[in-house]
């Protein structure tokens, strides 16, 4: 009885590790290195970092723009700072504001992206993540945490660890079987778009910065969320009671000793004509500087940071966050007063 | 700490070193006492002091309750323990159903009464660790078995990690002897133990979680009414995720505690083949079955009151079923629903004079095994375990519902082609649902009289080894987090 179940076994190990070594190679050579998956327990390991001392550290919430467009490496060399990311992709950052400005201890420096269409949603599918985040996070038990760290080791070595393109349900998606009319399926994002390091930072790789088809295929993707977009842009109670969120919350921090900015990350060509057709830059920008009473950085109010052209129309490329993110610190230091451990020199 | 976790993967090779290391018997059991310790712990620490003041009072009071010959005496200590374990129970896992159904109550009778919602964390498996104490401490009162000697066994037996958060509910005599002489796993039930466990994960994290519990999540949370093809894919997603999301962990369970070198009840045995509702329940969470038939049914007087109490035991044994997986009156429903259907098939049974079998048949041989695979498998039998599964179907609706509004919309979805409906789910995960449903069934019904170590014991090695690596490449594909088990909960 013995005999053949362990000559089972040993047979399972060595196909086990054969296949694993063959998928890894493959997807190697098939544009794929290592990506973290970008749920709540990476957001929560984030999440955790707040504490350290304001002068020492920033925390960036918002919408995928805050996630490519900030550079972490360029923000900690030139400041010293620690970047913390806490944005969320395709979400309004208010319920992670309203954590942060609840959370007595918190007494940081703190940068809120402005995309306008998620910002001002409370659409469930654009306050779910957010929402699911901080609860993780609150929740989270010493076993998921241990959980976490064994995850992070192994999701640094192998690149077929990337949920979002490579798992079995993915795959499976792969094979585009039409629906029945009138079923939404979320979309399949371009292969290269979004790779994130474990400090969450959000990048497109260069096969899809050369790639026209992988960037019309984002773009396609965009244009459909736009056209599937059935919630019209906050207006009158609805559009006063979310200010009123965020004043309260930027009160609360602000009286704390933390410092608020916001920003508006850049975007171009149609997507950027829509969002200022559907949200004015005076009803909404304009409204949430005076509302809270807060300081703001508005990409096209400075020429050094005006001209990007995002490949996909919403995001910048690395080497444009890398300059969006130098004259970004070069604002916050000349015109903010935002102070950093290392002198900025640019 | 979940099977299905790193963590637990790493926390289970440790065990296992320390386990065969050359301690002496005493040390080992520590061993696995503070490792189940550090297993529940790792969930929610201060749980940690229910577990031992469940475990310390019922050790004692169990002595007690087998030494005290005065019956006065015997009936308070019986009581003080009903109402320890039952009332720890109640509090924490009744106590805000309790109190919101005061309040509908009173508000019905004109008193304005509000009072704020209780924030109660129920503590991870109290359902189980409760009625795993609770039957010790009536079968002493019983004097059914010995007490156990040494608070350390005790402890072992009510903590034993590999059953503690979900089962199978363990008898103090199908454990506690296990503890009183020194086991280690030999090679043939280390390789049982990891073949189990690779199973039981496959159903789990690949069957439950990867391809069955979005369907299911997508439809129960749908507020709209749904096509009749949708409706039924949900439910039957459902169906088949619930299976193996418990009886993957059941069969974790096993497993672990094989590679140790102890054995755990069975907890399942292809509950949809099953021929009929008391089939079902033989084959359904065995462990609770028999619980509830021997500390419940028999207890309330079972069948020996005459057949109108027959009907009566059985329909409150079915309630206090369903209340015991969770505080909602869905479940009263889920369990209302198993015990009518109960109810027609013993009528059936007693106008045809059918016996009733007395445990589900289990061929633990290989010529058994094929004997009575043969015997069952008519096409009449195949079809009335078909009609068995469409009936189970529609009582998991209830179950999984969050409210009876949501129940009903889905029953309506489900037998009606409103003019409305929406459609819902892609194309991809009907495929995925039907496909995996009819393997389900298919597979259950090969293997209603068999066990899975005696098929895969009959394999040629090399074929073995090939669906082994299948199970264990499809766990590393599918990328699934460490979800909780459904039966966490409970």
């Amino acid at each position: 009885m013995t005999a053949p179940l362990a000559k089972a076994a040993i047979l399972t190990v060595v196909l086990v590790a054969t296949s694993v070594l063959c998928w890894e190679l493959y997807v190697r050579n098939n544009d794929f290195d290592t990506s973290y998956d970008d749920g709540p327990p990476l957001w929560s390991d984030k999440r955790r970092m707040i504490y350290e001392p304001a002068d020492r550290s920033t925390v960036f919430i918002g919408s995928s723009r805050n996630k490519f467009d900030i550079d972490i490496d360029t923000w900690e060399n030139i400041t010293g700072d620690h970047a913390i990311q806490l944005a969320c992709v395709g979400s309004t950052p208010i319920p992670i504001l309203e954590d942060l400005a609840n959370d007595e201890d918190f007494k940081g420096k703190l940068v809120i992206d402005i995309t306008e269409v998620l910002f001002f949603s409370t659409s469930p599918n654009n306050t779910g993540t957010p929402i699911e985040c901080v609860k993780y996070y609150k929740d989270e038990t010493p076993a998921q945490r241990a959980s976490f760290y064994i995850d992070h080791l192994l999701e640094s070595q192998f690149a077929f660890l990337d949920k979002d393109r490579l798992s079995l349900n993915a795959q499976l998606k792969n094979l585009r079987i039409p629906n029945r009319p009138g079923v939404f399926e979320f979309p399949i994002f371009a292969n290269g778009f979004g790779r994130v390091q474990f400090n969450r930072q959000e990048y497109m790789t260069p096969k899809f910065l050369s790639d026209t088809n992988q960037q019309n295929q984002q773009r396609g993707i965009w244009a459909m969320f736009g056209k599937m977009r059935n919630e019209p842009p906050a207006s009158g109670k609805k559009l006063d009671s979310i200010l009123a969120i965020v004043k309260t919350s930027t009160d609360k921090i602000k009286a704390r000793g933390g410092q608020v900015i916001f920003v508006r990350t850049p975007s171009s060509g149609p997507f950027l004509a829509g969002e200022n057709m559907g949200f004015p830059r005076e009803k909404y920008w304009e409204k949430v500087l005076a509302v809270t009473n807060s300081p703001g950085v508005h990409f096209a109010d400075y020429p050094a940071i005006a001209h990007f052209a995002c490949p996909e129309f919403s995001h910048l490329s690395p080497a444009d966050a890398i300059v969006f993110t130098k004259n970004f610190i070069k604002i916050l230091n000349s015109e903010k007063g935002w102070k950093f451990p290392k002198q900025v020199q640019l | 700490m979940v099977f299905n976790s790193y963590t637990f993967i790493a926390f289970f090779i440790v065990m296992l070193i320390l386990h065969n290391l050359p301690f002496s018997w005493k040390v080992k059991k520590i061993n696995l006492l503070l490792a189940s310790y550090l297993f529940y712990a790792a969930w929610n620490p201060p749980f940690i002091l229910l577990l031992w003041l469940s475990t310390v009072v019922d050790f004692f009071v169990g002595r007690a309750l087998y030494n005290q010959e005065n019956k006065h005496k015997r009936k308070l200590l019986l009581v003080v323990s009903l109402i320890g374990n039952l009332g720890m129970l109640c509090f924490f896992k009744y106590g805000g159903f309790l109190l919101e159904n005061f309040t509908q109550l009173v508000n019905a009778v004109g008193w304005d009464y509000h009072p704020a919602k209780p924030n109660i964390i129920l503590p991870a498996g109290i359902s189980f660790y409760t009625f795993t104490t609770l039957c010790y401490t009536i079968d002493m009162y019983k004097k059914e078995s010995k007490p156990v000697k040494s608070i350390l066994d005790f402890s072992l037996f009510v903590t034993f990690f590999p059953h503690l958060v979900a089962g199978p509910i363990v008898r103090p005599p199908q454990l506690v002897p296990q503890f009183e002489t020194p086991r280690k796993a030999n090679q043939h039930q280390l390789m049982q133990g990891l073949l189990l466990i690779s199973l039981g994960l496959f159903m789990k994290v690949v069957l439950a979680d990867s391809l069955l519990a979005q369907s299911a999540n997508d439809v129960f949370n749908s507020k709209a009414v749904l096509k009749t093809l949708d409706a039924w894919t949900g439910v039957l997603a459902f169906s088949g995720q619930i299976f193996f999301d418990f009886a993957g962990y059941s069969t974790c369970a096993i497993g672990v505690a094989l590679s140790l070198g102890f054995v755990l009840p069975h907890n399942f045995l292809y509950p949809y083949a099953a021929i009929g509702f008391s089939d079902f329940w033989r084959r359904w969470h065995i462990t609770l079955s028999a619980w509830l038939r021997d500390y419940l049914y028999i207890p309330l007087g079972g069948n020996r009151n005459g057949k109108f109490k027959t009907y009566i035991n059985l329909m409150i044994t079915m309630l206090l079923g369903g209340l015991w997986h969770g505080a909602n009156w869905t479940f009263v429903v889920w369990g209302a629903l198993h015990g009518f259907y109960l109810w027609i098939e013993k009528f059936i049974r007693d106008i045809r004079k059918i016996p009733e079998p007395l445990a589900a048949p289990v061929a633990h041989s290989k010529e058994a095994a094929g004997a009575g695979t043969v015997r069952n498998k008519t096409f009449s039998n195949f079809m009335l375990a078909m009609v068995t599964f469409f009936f189970i179907n529609v009582t998991w609706v209830f179950f999984r519902s969050p409210d009876f509004t949501s129940a009903w919309q889905l029953l309506t979805s489900m037998f009606s082609n409103a003019p409305k409906a929406e459609v819902l789910l892609t194309t991809l995960s009907i495929i995925k649902v039907f496909v995996i449903t009819v393997l389900l069934v298919a597979f259950h019904w090969m293997m209603r009289n068999t066990r899975v170590l005696i098929v895969a014991e009959r394999m040629p090695w090399w074929l073995l080894g090939v669906i082994w690596s299948v199970f264990l490449l499809l766990l590393i594909w599918s990328q699934e987090s460490s979800s909780s088990f459904i039966y966490f909960q409970f």
